[in-house]
């Protein structure tokens, strides 16, 4: 799967402008960056949410998912926001037993905490199989634990359903422990790219080497 | 100011036949234009929310000053128009339920959309965002936008409905407030307070104080229920 190259104005102000890139599928692509880099721009540009100065899509027609950094839960339970998204109630049960939501099923959606309101949205975006999946920082309000259960589901979905997966995350440790190609964007640009081990260990830009260092690794 | 109230009670439990055809007069109309202007001001005020088009911000302008017109200027204008030198003369509905119920419906709908928009605007673009990142098509956007809106629905309504039974320039102007056809429970206490006979008129200012404390607490009680 590819993008085309496209820009993003605001206010006069080009705050994203992205060449063609190339998102493989049954893998996870991370797109790191520091705030402000343009990464949940990128995503709502390429589910379709938010159009390109080109006002086209920057993807041929494929099924997205797109799962945005802050998730509306329904007014309904729990279990009923996820089946939402269609697929069968044995599924909906699975992936809330896997993110540890399963005694919440009944319990009023709107009534969730922020962590339990991240698991949910990430069981019903995973409910059915998409050709693009973009997660927006699906674990930023989720503890240690929960963040881990995550990690291998999301792993898992991407293996089996063979989708392209797009994760975005401000976690340096998270795009190693799952993701197997990195973005990294910086102010707008993309820095460099390339497979998660490699560069992550060796940057060869200077900009990534900073952001790196400044998160520790 | 006691023995008026104890006759006005006295009134109210005989069921005094021209107390009931007030209070059947007063309910039809308010039900009537409460109703119509749920069903009017419902849409309308989701429309507003939830989209942008050239003109809203006019159509928004416009619909916060219908929101504070006054409710007898809503009468004059009526009245002229339905007057014998009027356009609409022909119609003859000066002076009848019908045109009550209209000048009614004219006045409270705003008050619907105003309330609609507010909410509206406020959850739309999040509900949105995560409809569309799921994939649902306009209409299930929609149905699942309506779900949310179930209890401004509801308070909206009971809002209007407050305003209905409370209001009097109006309904004075258009009814003319004759008895056992258009006085309704406003322009009968006005009436009868201005005869000097007070008792019916404190026996009906106790039915409309009972039915506003019936209004909030009903409000109260769907709020938790519908807001969950």
């Amino acid at each position: 799967m590819k993008t085309r190259a496209f820009h993003k104005t605001y206010n006069n102000r080009v705050v994203l402008s992205l060449p063609e890139l190339e998102l493989p599928e049954g893998k996870i692509t991370a797109v790191i960056g520091p705030n402000g880099s343009g990464k949940s721009t990128f995503a709502k540009i390429l589910a379709g949410i938010e159009r390109a100065d080109e006002k086209k899509p920057i993807l041929d027609d494929a099924d997205i998912g797109y799962l945005p950094q802050k998730s509306f839960a329904f007014r309904m339970s729990t279990e009923k926001n996820i089946m939402q998204n269609g697929g069968d109630p044995a599924r909906a049960g699975e992936l809330m037993k896997v993110l540890g939501i399963d005694m919440l099923a009944r319990q009023s959606a709107k009534k969730l905490s922020g962590g339990e309101m991240a698991r949910m949205a990430l069981c019903r975006i995973l409910m059915r199989p998409y050709e693009l999946l973009i997660l927006d920082e699906p674990t930023t309000a989720m503890d240690m634990e929960s963040t881990l259960a995550a990690e291998r589901l999301i792993r898992k979905t991407c293996t089996e359903q063979g989708c392209a997966l797009v994760l975005i995350t401000h976690s340096i440790s998270q795009a190693r422990r799952v993701s197997d190609r990195v973005i990294v964007l910086h102010q707008g640009k993309l820095v460099e790219q390339g497979q998660s081990a490699q560069l992550l260990s060796d940057p060869q830009q200077e900009q990534t080497r900073r952001f790196l260092e400044f998160y520790g690794v | 100011m006691g023995s008026s109230i104890q006759k006005a009670i006295e009134l109210i439990l005989s069921a005094d036949p021209e107390l009931l055809n007030i209070l059947s007069t007063t309910a039809r109309v308010c039900l009537t234009s409460s109703i119509l202007a749920l069903i009017i001001g419902v849409p309308l005020g989701i429309l507003y929310g939830a989209e942008r088009f050239p003109g809203r911000r006019v159509l928004l302008v416009l619909n916060r000053t219908l929101i504070g017109m006054p409710p007898v200027v809503c009468g004059l204008l009526f009245y002229m128009l339905f007057s014998g030198v009027g356009p609409f003369r022909s119609l003859h509905l000066l002076f009848t339920v019908r045109l009550m119920i209209i000048a009614q419906v004219v006045l409270i709908t705003p008050i619907i959309v105003g309330v609609m928009e507010t909410f509206v605007s406020d959850t739309a673009p999040a509900l949105r965002e995560t409809a569309r990142g799921l994939g649902f098509g306009r209409l299930k956007e929609y149905r699942l936008l309506i779900n949310e809106c179930l209890y401004s629905i509801f308070s909206s309504y009971l809002l209007s409905f407050a305003r209905a039974i409370a209001e009097v320039g109006a309904v004075a102007m258009v009814g003319g407030a004759i008895a056992w056809r258009t006085n309704v429970m406003t322009t009968a206490i006005m009436m009868y307070t201005n005869r000097g006979s007070f008792t019916l008129g404190i026996a009906l200012g106790l039915i409309l104080l009972s039915l506003s404390l019936l209004v909030n607490i009903v409000l109260s009680l769907m709020q938790g229920r519908l807001s969950r």
